[in-house]
């Protein structure tokens, strides 16, 4: 149980997916015009990231190591499709927000990065832990930004006015160049912390470290992180 | 040998595992899908045209009387479908037309207008839009919308310097594509209306 | 005909900027833009694959998944063919064509997670184009990230003599460089 606990707080603080680990950095971006659609898409990648951990370590011992990646696509391309079915099922409105972006979830290099790093070579329920902890983190990073967004792009939250009505919203907020003023900001602002902290560590703001240390062997930037610096 | 053919049987296997799951959740789904769409629509079709209480496929109509369905287009525009609006007697208030327009900024837009008898533009509600969030999305917002509402006019156009008169719309601001494409496609059924026989 | 090809082409090169305004393929945007030449390397990988997949896709969507109504199985389908087409990619100009892999293979494996080619390949399907007009938008597409990803390594290659605040030092930065590239790439809106 202890360990269990330990995968949670893993993936919400100690390796938040979004501000220390930096990774599914397009959805990130992409969805958080507003809180609503930050969380929505947060809960469908966690929903993705546990089933596709639990089916992976259930298969962990039969998956031969030469097909491992194309099996796990396989897997998480079909729990995608699940969600993206019943999204369309039962929360319409969600499913046109996020359009294109939940197929996608296919893609972000969180799930195929945990399949590969923990889920294949740990328990079930560990595994279930850990993608629910890795989600959950990812959820908090994606709302954090939104609600940022949404505040000062739209004067709402949750679609409810919160400025008062002589507030005139910063409509670049929600557009592109937002996501990556609101990002940029966020991260030093945790380097600050870090900074304070006597923990010069570079995390979330040293491309070279982090991208070796990318838990998905076929991200781009972790093979190329040494080359680069060359 | 052994190990590729092991491999391409694993990987074979999964796959049409996970293809057969694919398939029965699809089949559970496919209902609710649907059935959210209509409801959708029938959503929209409501609050296009409140006074209504029942809406009839114009193929049936077509049928009964001599109107067109063809597709017609014009300026970037098609129109998708008629629908007569009934009232709760079954008596003939108008019609509900769907438009999609092509020259949307992030793609086509799908909306539906609701016309009565008199010509007077009872509402307009989009039904699909991909425009870019926090400008041209604003064509969904009442504030937008809203400007169609309750006008006998024969087109639309649209302004940035305030709307003073009936035909004019305020422009989204930062996002004149979308509000031309949605004028456009508005004005579009009118037109159709005009087609097929205006209230009659 | 070739007027709505041209559309296509310019809007999505510029107007709908792949990475800066569709924020498709940011993790080698941000991971491969430190020097020019791999970020021109990982470009051109990116072109030659996406333009390849957008055919390949398009032609199995038409010819096989729409004829037995199985498109729902368009996401699964279209990852294992730009994975597989990945492979064969890389085995092909292994053996057939040395100097080419010498330039783009160690970036042909990374390609398969960058979301930019399934992007692709599911908004040719969503946005109902031809199987030409798909390969157009594929191209335009990938041109767009290859401008955009050698225009961030040039100015990454400035910045490094730049005196960055601490805490602003590596991603914040290139983020914020970002920022700005997607506030000048809003100026292509008025082509439209």
């Amino acid at each position: 149980m202890r360990k269990c606990m330990e995968r949670l707080f893993n993936g919400l603080f100690k390796e938040n997916p979004t501000f220390v680990l930096m990774l599914g950095m397009c959805p990130t971006l992409a969805v958080t015009t507003s809180a609503i659609n930050g969380i929505g898409m947060g809960l469908a990648t966690t929903v993705v990231l546990v089933l596709s951990n639990i089916m992976i370590s259930v298969l962990r011992k039969v998956i031969p190591d030469g097909v491992r990646i194309p099996a796990f696509i396989v897997v998480i391309a079909s729990f995608v499709t699940i969600v993206e079915l019943l999204l369309k099922a039962y929360i319409p409105s969600l499913y046109a927000a996020l359009g294109l972006y939940i197929p996608l979830i296919v893609v972000n290099c969180i799930i195929l990065g945990r399949a590969e790093s923990y889920a294949s070579k740990n328990k079930v329920i560990y595994s279930a832990f850990d993608g629910l902890g890795m989600g959950l983190g990812f959820t908090f990073g994606l709302t954090c930004i939104g609600i940022i967004r949404e505040i000062v792009g739209a004067g709402t939250l949750f679609n409810m006015a919160v400025m008062p009505a002589a507030y005139e919203p910063l409509t670049i907020f929600i557009l592109a160049p937002g996501a990556f003023l609101v990002l940029a900001f966020l991260v030093a602002i945790m380097n600050k912390i870090k900074i304070a902290g006597g923990k010069d560590t570079g995390v979330g703001g040293n491309c070279d470290e982090l991208c070796r240390n990318c838990p998905n062997t076929n991200c781009g930037g972790r093979t190329l992180a040494g080359k680069d610096a060359d | 040998m052994n190990s590729t053919f092991k491999n391409v049987l694993c990987l074979t296997v999964i796959t049409i595992v996970a293809g057969l799951g694919l398939g029965y959740v699809y089949d559970i789904t496919a209902e609710p899908i649907r059935r959210m769409e209509e409801e959708t629509k029938l959503e929209a079709y409501k609050s296009v045209f409140p006074d209504a209480s029942g809406f009839v496929d114009t193929e049936s109509v077509a049928e009964q009387s001599d109107g067109p369905v063809s597709v017609y287009s014009s300026n970037g525009c098609d129109i998708e479908s008629a629908v007569v609006a009934n009232d709760s007697a079954g008596n003939k208030l108008g019609y509900v037309i769907n438009v999609t327009t092509h020259e949307g900024y992030g793609g086509d837009i799908t909306l539906s207008v609701g016309i009565d008898s008199e010509g007077v533009v009872k509402g307009m509600e989009i039904l699909d839009i991909s425009e870019t969030a926090g400008l041209g999305m604003k064509a969904g917002e009442s504030k937008f919308k809203d400007q169609f509402k309750d006008k006998a006019v024969s087109s639309f156009t649209y302004t940035k310097t305030g709307a003073v008169q009936d035909f004019e719309i305020d422009a989204i601001s930062g996002a004149t594509i979308t509000t031309k494409a949605v004028t456009n496609a508005v004005n579009t059924a009118i037109t159709y209306f005009g087609v097929l026989g205006g209230g009659n | 005909m070739i007027g709505k090809l041209i559309l296509i082409a310019v809007g999505s090169a510029f107007i709908n900027n792949v990475v800066l305004s569709q924020f498709l393929g940011i993790c080698p945007f941000l991971g491969v833009s430190k020097k020019i030449n791999t970020a021109a390397g990982m470009g051109s990988a990116v072109v030659f694959v996406i333009t390849l997949a957008s055919f390949v896709a398009g032609v199995i969507y038409k010819y096989l998944l729409v004829p037995f109504d199985i498109t729902y199985l368009k996401t699964i389908v279209f990852i294992l063919v730009i994975a597989a087409l990945v492979q064969f990619v890389e085995m092909f100009l292994k053996k057939k064509m040395k100097g080419l892999y010498q330039a783009l293979g160690v970036y042909l494996p990374l390609i398969t997670t960058n979301c930019a080619v399934l992007g692709v390949a599911l908004t040719n399907v969503t946005k109902d184009y031809t199987i030409l007009e798909g390969v157009v938008n594929g191209f335009a597409t990938s041109v767009g990230f290859l401008i955009s990803i050698v225009i961030m390594a040039g100015l990454r290659e400035k910045m490094e003599y730049n005196n960055v605040p601490k805490a602003f030092r590596g991603m914040p930065i290139v983020l914020l460089t970002a920022c700005l590239m997607a506030i000048a790439f809003f100026g292509f809106s008025g082509l439209k």
